[in-house]
């Protein structure tokens, strides 16, 4: 009993100790616990890494390239999936078996393929990019020794067609360059992405997260009317011997392009296969020329406009004018004396023009080519797109003399996108519309259209209404090769010679022969711009004025454009219509 | 009080604390095998429908890139020239405007909008996305019924 009791004592005195001690641990486990709830972000983030390195994998996905339309919905561009193939030689076990089935599935060299199977590398390249078909087919061996990398291949099912708006990608296919491709790079692209994908059996399997893929783009172009234009330009370039040639066709109402033809063209499904650099750009937005005689309409619409001109001026042609040091002479050096407004575009007089340019003054003449968009770009939604050259008073080196010159598009820089959107602007009573490429966009969300834009009012509607019926005047007495029976056709053919930086260059073919037209002439529902470079002729209502008829010929079929008389009923019907409801 | 639970603590019965202790370590093994083999089954089924789930993702991707192969095929016999050279084989050749009459129809306004086919894709995948509409009760008892069927495919 004394020797329990004196056990009890030890033990009282000793328990508060141990409790003590017990209690302080508890405590600073808490704390500690407490802490490292509270850890600082970054610390937190680096110990999560460091746990997620242990149990997961990262995986780069690429994202799945948005899909490219014509207006219709017809694919121009998409995607395919292509494989790369890899081998883990340590892992293999029967190399000859092996060998053989992937060389059946692969159909390469059975000797390339055991000296890699038996490689003493730990990862050695196997071959690629492989078809879908081969890279199932080798999945379905279930071997642990291979590695199957996905990889994302652009398709263009139309080939050819359309290939310079829509563009090609580079990269492995991770970025678009030239066309719609290279414009919309970003829209289109996605964003690759790093997922962290757990190796713990347990955890739930991530999917590929949907606002990974790229946005899906439906285009202005209308493949039918594209086929045909390019089929039409073909003919037309082989046919004059020309360099190359451009169509461009626009609807002036909303500015949409619905076909943009250029000759020769390019695979974008074998791009890089194609050794000639001048193929890999779009000459309707990535090079400028001297539009020549194209211009003459513009420079009589500002001055109309701007109330300098009416339409009872008149002029003495003696077929020659000197500006600022520089002669202008009229095609084939001839005078015409007293010559009206009308008659200077359906001649094509350079005299005529340049001699509205001087009654204009500097400050009218370059705020009317501004206006109409030159010396700027048109915003369409390509690659790269130029602005051109228009210099002004002020610039280093502009002179006198290229108010003359500008006047009838010489040492003036456009691009053809240029010419017919301000061409549309008269077509369309005065207003230019921002031109287009990309009509509508396509997300998870829905699908989100693109408005027709208007830029500005370049001309009233009056003064576009006298150039239009010029327009038709000349293509009635000056170049009644663009005529299409049953319709009434605006359009002014264009000669421009091309100059070198001192001089004019010399050669027979040394021109860009154009013609800018629109029809119906009283309700224009197209405008086609025709541009060959260094043909075989002398004028633009020669050559271009028949390719225009050509391809007029069949826009009217395609976008169901009846003719005049038939217009005419409709309308009135149409009339009769609104009378009845209203 | 406290002298009592001491000495009640450290009075020698042996054979009544071994007892205690038995019984004690069998219950616990009890409780461990319970809890060990109802955790066990539940990361049985994790990882069951884990390898379905990811079966599920894998065939998706599969009928994706066949689906993909197969816009791509069917683009490829639309292209134009196709179709133009098929057409021209088969006895057809391009229309001229001269072949070609309007027929004015009393009240009808031809001015009309095309209807894109893209947008028309669009509507359709969205009224073919399937609803959640799972509830607390519903999870409940497809567990129930996941535990149950694992309980008879070990029985099996």
């Amino acid at each position: 009993m004394q020797r329990m009791s004196s056990q009890q004592a030890t033990i009282q005195a000793r328990l508060p100790f141990v409790a003590l001690f017990l209690i302080l641990m508890a405590a600073y486990l808490i704390v500690n616990l407490a802490n490292f709830q509270f850890f600082p972000r970054s610390v937190r983030q680096e110990l999560e890494k460091i746990g997620a390195s242990i149990t997961n994998t990262t995986l780069r996905i690429p994202a799945e390239r948005g899909r490219i339309y014509d207006r219709d919905g017809e694919p121009l561009a998409y995607n395919l999936v292509q494989y790369r193939l890899g081998v883990s030689p340590a892992l293999v076990s029967d190399s000859e078996t092996l060998m053989k089935e992937l060389a059946a599935i692969l159909n390469i060299d059975e000797f390339e393929l055991y000296r890699k199977i038996t490689s003493d590398r730990v990862w050695e390249f196997v071959a690629g990019p492989i078809s879908a078909e081969q890279g199932q087919a080798i999945a379905k061996l279930d071997s642990i020794s291979l590695g199957l990398e996905e990889i994302p291949k652009r398709f263009y099912p139309q080939g050819e067609l359309a290939a310079h708006v829509v563009g090609i990608v580079v990269d492995d296919g991770l970025r678009g360059a030239l066309g719609v491709e290279g414009a919309y790079n970003d829209t289109l692209s996605g964003r690759v992405l790093d997922l962290s994908v757990s190796n713990v059996p347990f955890d739930l399997p991530q999917d590929r997260p949907a606002e990974q893929r790229g946005q899906d783009i439906v285009l202005t172009l209308d493949r039918d009317v594209q086929f045909w234009v390019e089929s039409e330009l073909k003919a037309a370039v082989e046919a004059y011997s020309a360099f190359r040639g451009t169509i461009i066709v626009m609807d002036p109402r909303n500015g949409d392009v619905l076909a943009l033809a250029n000759h020769p063209s390019i695979d974008p499904n074998s791009f890089l296969d194609i050794a000639d650099p001048n193929l890999r750009v779009n000459p309707a937005i990535n090079e400028t020329y001297e539009p020549g005689s194209l211009m003459q309409v513009l420079t009589v619409a500002g001055a109309l406009d701007k109330g300098i001109v009416s339409l009872f001026w008149t002029y003495n042609d003696r077929g020659f004018l000197e500006v600022g040091g520089r002669d202008i002479w009229n095609p084939h050096f001839q005078s015409h004396g007293t010559t009206d407004i009308s008659s200077i575009l359906v001649n094509s007089l350079d005299i005529g023009a340049a001699t509205i340019a001087l009654e204009m003054g500097t400050e009218n003449f370059y705020s009317a080519m501004r206006a109409f968009g030159l010396g700027q770009a048109t915003g369409v939604g390509l690659f790269a797109e130029e602005r051109g050259e228009l210099r002004i008073p002020g610039d280093t080196d502009w002179n006198e003399s290229f108010l003359g010159l500008n006047s009838h598009g010489q040492s003036v820089e456009v691009t053809p996108m240029q010419m017919i959107t301000a061409f549309s602007a008269i077509a369309n009573d005065g207003i230019m519309r921002q031109p287009r490429i990309v009509r509508r966009v396509i997300n998870e969300e829905g699908a989100e259209d693109a408005r027709p834009t208007t830029i500005r009012r370049v001309i009233s509607a009056e003064t576009a209404e006298i150039v239009k019926d010029m327009l038709v005047h000349v293509v009635e007495d000056g170049a009644p090769e663009a005529r299409l029976p049953g319709y009434t056709i605006a359009g002014k053919p264009g000669t421009a010679r091309i100059s070198t930086a001192v001089a004019f260059e010399e050669g027979s073919n040394a021109k860009i022969l154009s013609f800018i037209g629109f029809l119906p002439a009283d309700d224009p529902q197209a405008v086609v711009m025709i541009k060959l470079d260094r043909p075989d002729g002398d004028f633009g209502y020669e050559i271009a004025a028949p390719v225009f008829r050509r391809v007029a010929e069949r826009l009217v079929i395609l976008l169901e454009i009846p003719d005049d008389i038939v217009r005419s009923r409709l309308a009135a019907a149409e009339a009769e219509i609104s009378a009845s409801e209203g | 009080m406290s002298q009592a639970w001491i000495q009640h603590t450290f009075s020698r019965k042996r054979f009544r604390t071994r007892n205690q202790a038995t019984a004690l370590a069998i219950l616990g093994v009890a409780i461990l095998l319970i809890l060990g083999s109802l955790y066990l089954s539940q990361v049985a089924s994790f990882a069951i429908t884990n390898r379905q789930i990811e079966d599920l993702i894998r065939q998706r991707d599969e009928l994706k890139r066949q689906n993909e192969a197969l816009i791509g095929e069917i683009a490829g016999f639309r292209t134009v020239p196709r179709l133009f050279a098929r057409a021209e084989a088969i006895g057809f050749r391009p229309a001229t405007n001269a072949d070609i009459d309007y027929v004015l129809i009393d009240g009808y306004n031809p001015n009309r909008d095309r209807i894109s086919v893209a947008a028309n894709e669009v509507a359709a995948a969205e009224a073919r996305a399937p609803v959640y509409d799972e509830t607390f009760g519903s999870w409940l008892e497809q567990q129930l019924v996941l535990l149950r069927d694992q309980f008879r495919s070990f029985g099996a």
